[in-house]
């Protein structure tokens, strides 16, 4: 039996060929992503390790902001020479290092790196841990000297003798008079070295100020021990004392999140690829046991029984799940690779030979590529054991076709009904946690009923779709349309392949399409000023900008945005940590606010603060309520509540509570910060193009930050949409080469099933040209039936997450018809594509042999 | 039986009354030492409006004879007219028309497009081309047939010998110069049959047809005007007004005499020899079964 198994894989090996790329595809995605992760992983903990002091004391950050605020935490560098003093302590350095800063050339353009890593300045000194080391030049002495990386020196092009500007608590310009390389892993920063007194006085504004203390152990002398000797020395009340290790794990953690991006990417290809994959493996094994009917019958008119027969097929699969996941591993590897050589270009140069693959990722490829392999092969086998002995004897009937759908029909009707009612609740739920739930819960109903259901509704609607092509295309698209009818089970297996994708695709798309909507409405409804200045990344910019903005030439009325992180107790005993935005008291000349109770002179006055109504609502908190405010490096007020604004739910973005103050509070409580944003109107007498002309002029020397109006900012936030379309799109590019492998699939066994039909055909006088249109048409049918399948589901699943994220502030509806248009004209590219190879094999047949084919 | 040639269609610019011609036709496979004759250096001639049967035991080339000539198949040396058209060296696209427009076939089984109906299948020919078949010539065809209230069938829920008389009716439909019937009866039982080649006998008759029946029944071979007997490649012998017995009684002798028939003294006739030889069998039993087709005949 197993050579007979084994026989029957060998010979079908070109149509497992399609299924296999299926579970290639899912199982290099699931290994490239786990190779990448564990190699970046393991490249910076060596790293992290390799830097980290045997002890650091920092201060301590206990509110910590998911908005950036500009202010760098300091503390202060005596603190070293008490440090030294400590039993067991070899030696301690104080560390500067300042990430919020900008350094330009003599044009004007920004040395950071484009990748969106961070533009280090520190100060240079030569331990056994930095990560550099001068390679040419002089170390760093004086205000106006500096050492460049060379990662950055080569890719920014700026040399030895080179003048750049850095813009940090203080603007001052510097030369480089040396280049540092790295010895270790380049994350990817651009880093500038200066001499420790210029770092403190210019990065951090004080002589005496520095970042963290790094203390060296004496020899002999473990971390752990000194690290809760030196604790006790200065408390733990303001510092933050870790030991090498801990310092190395959090800075992994930290860059964890960035890592976890990528991977979840990778994962939503291999997820999207698997899911595909499963419909693509499921036909091909059912055409493959339809094909093998009689010679199944036979295997069970020679005495198999039907556990042989089902065990024949599984051990097919499982074959076919261990090649396609041994050859998924090693695209895996190719993958990774890639993905190096791609974080090298970002400037992140990881070293492809100290790949690391651990054994969860061949265990994961495996268990990923033939699980899945076997799953969806589980039901064509049992179909296989079902195949009467009495089948070896009857005519050639292909099995399946006749079988009735009644219990699909079931089934589908059943769980689609259950489907339409979660969405259907959901659109109406008031709450977002349930909703949201309903929601989930309607799409994977709606979508198994329609894939249920699929095979009924391909005569419905390929009747409508093919209803005019006898009239276009004449006896060959009448056939055409009939034999994309003529097997409802298959013809709506391979849609499903396509519909699953542009399901996705179309929620997706009405998803970002209202959410650009809503931002358009709500930037119309809210943003008053002329024009916006912010940073590009928007985080803070340093003040001078402000200063300079003030003074630009017919520029108006300039209200500055500041961010901080703080705590709130609330009167239901709840501390809430977030991020409060303050304001300069002309608010209300730029901005529209909505205020349920109380106004702008209320919110922003001295004590005063304002929060959102439903918030308030929430947690007990009334105008008047006095509340306990928590700021950084434990500098406690009480603000008392003076408005309560409606913000439409849009409470986003770390931003939880809508809390807003005055700016004084911000200065106040905060000092050091710097500003988010500036809204500028212009000066009576001067007009809005003059005063973009000045403010260009004015930030000429500040790449980092863009004046935007209202337009600009629409354009802004579209393209931030955009961003997560594209990933979408990427998703469904990889969703349709999987679901066209099954297309062709379908097509080439159809081909070959009706050899004989086509000799027919040819032999009455049917073209090769027409031939190749048939199939073309039947194909293009096949996939747009696909299409308007998932497009229609996508739409209402589109739909019903509006409603649900209307609750969150997402009030508009928009359905983005041109791409649904676009996506039906594709997916009927898509068929024709398909069926180029089935087209031309069938159009090459030879007549005779077609004829006599048995 | 007799055929009145004078009937069939006028205008014809052919006067010696050929539908088709072929002369020294070979067709060769393979190649080097294992090279098999199945078609050597035949010369034929099909008349116009006469219903012409090809005989021959299996691997006799009857089947090669008729691709060949209908332009399904290459030749290996020699010409093939249709009408006065020269159709060996055409090109695919030219011979695929010519199929289309001017010739009809039926063939042994699997004749119709299992997903059209049988209107649709008997016009598939037409609507290809793009033409608008006659409707007076189509309702004459299908009253004929009578497959009047067959029309809106598909041939799923057609009888094995109505789906034949569809098959039929489609190679009339066109009114094409010359029908190729491959073997039409082979699939139906006696009485399908017999219906079944009286329609070809009344195209030829009433409507004027042109008609090659390849067959290695006895029986059918009797409806036919002129028999031709192929043997190892050629054209052995030619019998007019046939009948069953004198058929039977020929490739008796024919099949008796093979070993001498092939008796050529070049090398190739050998291996068309010794390729025949194998055949044994085959032919054997394509007797008794048309014995016993014959007895049925007797029966009804």
């Amino acid at each position: 039996m197993l050579k007979a198994t084994l026989r029957s894989f060998l010979a079908h090996k070109g149509r497992l060929l399609l299924s296999a790329l299926a579970v290639v595809l899912s199982v290099a995605f699931v290994a490239g992503s786990l190779i990448f992760s564990d190699t970046v992983t393991r490249t910076f903990d060596r790293l992290f390790a390799s830097t980290a002091a045997d002890v650091t004391v920092s201060p301590k950050n206990d509110l910590k902001s998911r908005v950036a605020t500009g202010a760098t935490p300091t503390l202060a560098a005596s603190l070293a020479d008490r440090l030294a003093k400590v039993d067991g302590v070899a030696a301690t350095h104080v560390d500067v290092s300042v990430e919020n800063l900008t350094i330009v050339d003599r044009e004007n353009k920004s040395i950071g790196p484009t990748s969106g890593a961070p533009t280090i300045a520190t100060n240079w000194q030569v331990t056994k841990r930095s990560p550099v080391k001068l390679t040419s030049g002089h170390a760093p002495h004086g205000a106006d000297e500096a050492l460049l990386d060379a990662d950055t020196a080569k890719h920014k092009h700026v040399a030895i003798g080179d003048t750049l500007t850095v813009q940090a608590e203080r603007t001052f310009p510097v030369r480089i008079v040396g280049i540092a390389t790295f010895t270790t892993t380049n994350p990817g920063a651009a880093l500038l070295f200066l001499d420790t007194p210029t770092a403190q006085t210019n990065l951090l504004g004080s002589r005496d100020a520095a970042t963290s203390i790094a203390v060296d152990a004496a020899p002999g002398v473990a971390d752990a021990p000194l690290k809760q000797r030196i604790a006790a020395q200065v408390g733990t009340g303001r510092y933050e004392v870790k030991t090498a290790d801990e310092q190395a794990k959090d800075a992994a953690a930290q860059l964890g999140g960035f890592l976890d991006v990528i991977k979840y990417v990778m994962l939503g290809f291999a997820g999207i690829a698997v899911l595909v994959g499963v419909f693509l493996i499921v036909n091909t094994f059912s055409m493959l046991i339809a094909q093998r009917t009689r010679e199944l019958g036979l295997l069970r008119a020679l005495g198999a029984d039907r556990r042989q027969v089902r065990r024949s097929v599984l051990t097919e699969a499982l074959l076919l799940g261990l090649v396609g996941s041994t050859l998924g591993l090693a695209a895996g590897i190719g993958l990774a690779l890639g993905l190096i050589r791609l974080m090298s270009a970002f400037g992140m140069n990881l070293k492809s030979t100290e790949m690391v693959i651990g054994w969860p990722t061949p265990v994961t490829s495996y268990v990923v590529g033939v699980g899945v392999t076997f799953v969806a092969a589980y039901l064509p086998a049992r179909r296989a054991a079902g195949v009467s002995p009495m089948a070896a004897l009857s005519d050639a009937e292909v099995a399946g076709v006749g079988r009735p759908l009644r219990t699909r029909a079931l089934v589908g009707s059943v769980v689609g009904v259950a489907g339409a009612a979660a969405l259907a609740g959901c659109a109406t739920a008031s709450k977002t946690a349930t909703s949201a739930s309903l929601l989930g819960l309607g799409v994977v109903l709606t979508l198994i009923a329609t894939v249920i259901a699929g095979p009924l509704l391909v005569r419905p609607v390929i009747r409508v779709l093919g209803g005019a092509f006898p009239a276009l295309f004449g006896p060959v698209g009448r056939m055409s349309q009939r034999n994309a009818l003529r097997n409802p089970r298959r013809t709506g297996a391979t849609a499903a392949a396509l519909m699953v994708g542009l399901a996705l695709v179309g929620g997706m798309s009405v998803a970002s399409a209202s959410m650009s909507k809503s931002f358009d409405h709500q930037i119309d409804k809210t943003l008053g000023s002329d024009f916006v200045i912010q940073n590009s990344n928007f985080v803070p910019f340093t003040r001078e900008i402000t200063d300079k903005v003030r003074a630009t030439e017919g520029a108006g009325l300039v209200v500055r945005q500041r961010f901080t992180p703080v705590a709130v107790r609330l009167p239901d005993g709840k501390r809430v940590e977030t991020t409060a935005a303050g304001y300069d008291p002309r608010l209300d000349d730029v901005a529209h606010v909505t205020y349920t109770q109380g106004d702008t002179a209320a919110a922003l006055g001295a004590g005063r603060l304002s929060m959102d109504a439903t918030f308030a609502r929430d947690h007990g908190v009334r105008v008047g309520s006095v509340i306990p405010v928590e700021f950084p490096a434990e500098r406690k007020t009480e603000l008392t509540v003076g408005a309560l604004t409606d913000q439409g739910g849009s409470g986003g973005f770390g931003m939880q509570g809508g809390l807003v103050f005055g700016f004084g509070t911000v200065e106040k409580y905060v000092p050091g910060g710097q500003d988010s944003a500036l809204y500028v109107n212009a000066a009576p007498g001067t007009s809005p193009d003059r005063l973009r002309a000045h403010l260009e002029q004015t930030l000429k020397p500040y790449p980092q930050v863009q004046v935007r109006d209202q337009a600009d900012y629409k354009k802004l936030v579209h393209d931030q949409i955009a961003v997560l379309l594209y990933l979408v799109y990427a998703l469904l590019g990889l969703a349709i080469v999987i679901a066209v492998l099954g297309v062709v699939n379908t097509l080439a066994l159809s081909v070959v099933e009706r050899t004989r039909e086509i000799g027919l055909l040819r032999a009455i006088g049917l073209a090769r040209r027409q031939l190749r249109r048939m199939i073309r048409l039947e194909s293009v049918v096949i996939a747009v039936f696909g299409a308007v399948l998932g497009l229609a589901l996508g739409l209402v699943w589109g739909v019903c997450v509006q409603r649900v994220l209307a609750l969150q502030g997402m009030k508009s509806l928009a359905i983005p018809w041109t791409t649904i248009v676009a996506v039906v004209v594709g997916s009927a590219v898509v068929g024709i594509v398909a069926a180029l190879l089935p087209a031309l094999r069938a159009s090459r047949m030879n007549v005779l042999a077609a004829i006599a084919h048995e | 039986m007799s055929t009145p040639a004078a009937e069939h269609a006028v205008g014809r610019r052919d006067a010696d009354g050929v539908a088709a011609r072929a002369r020294g036709l070979t067709k060769a496979y393979g190649s080097g030492e294992t090279t098999v004759l199945a078609l050597d250096s035949v010369d034929v001639d099909i008349a116009r409006g006469r219903f012409t049967a090809v005989m021959g035991p299996s691997g006799s080339g009857k089947s090669t004879l008729m691709h060949c000539l209908a332009g399904l198949d290459t030749v290996s040396a020699g010409q093939v007219w249709l009408g006065d058209t020269e159709i060996t060296g055409l090109k695919d696209r030219e011979l695929t028309r010519l199929r289309r427009d001017r010739i009809g076939f039926m063939f042994q089984s699997f004749n119709l497009i299992p997903t059209l109906n049988a209107a649709e299948n008997i016009t598939l020919p037409m609507d290809i081309a793009g033409q608008k078949p006659d409707q007076k010539w189509l309702d004459q065809v299908i009253d004929t047939l009578g497959l009047r209230d067959r029309l809106k069938h598909r041939p799923a829920q057609l009888s094995g010998g109505q789906q034949q008389r569809v098959a039929c009716a489609r190679a009339l439909a066109s009114r094409p110069e010359l029908i190729f019937a491959d073997e039409p009866t082979g699939n139906l039982d006696s009485r399908a049959g017999l219906e079944v080649l009286g329609f070809l006998r009344e195209a030829v008759d009433d409507l004027g047809q042109s008609v090659v029946m390849v067959t290695h029944d006895p029986g059918a071979a009797a409806h036919s005007d002129v028999v031709l007997f192929l043997g190892d490649g050629r054209i052995v012998d030619e019998m007019e007004r046939p009948t069953a017995e004198a058929v039977l009684e020929r490739m008796r002798h024919f099949s008796g005499s093979r070993p001498t028939a092939g008796g050529a003294s070049d090398d190739v006739a050998v291996d068309v020899v010794l390729a025949a030889d194998s055949d044994d069998a085959p032919l054997g039993a394509s007797l008794d079964a048309s014995l016993d087709t014959l007895d049925t005949f007797d029966k009804d």
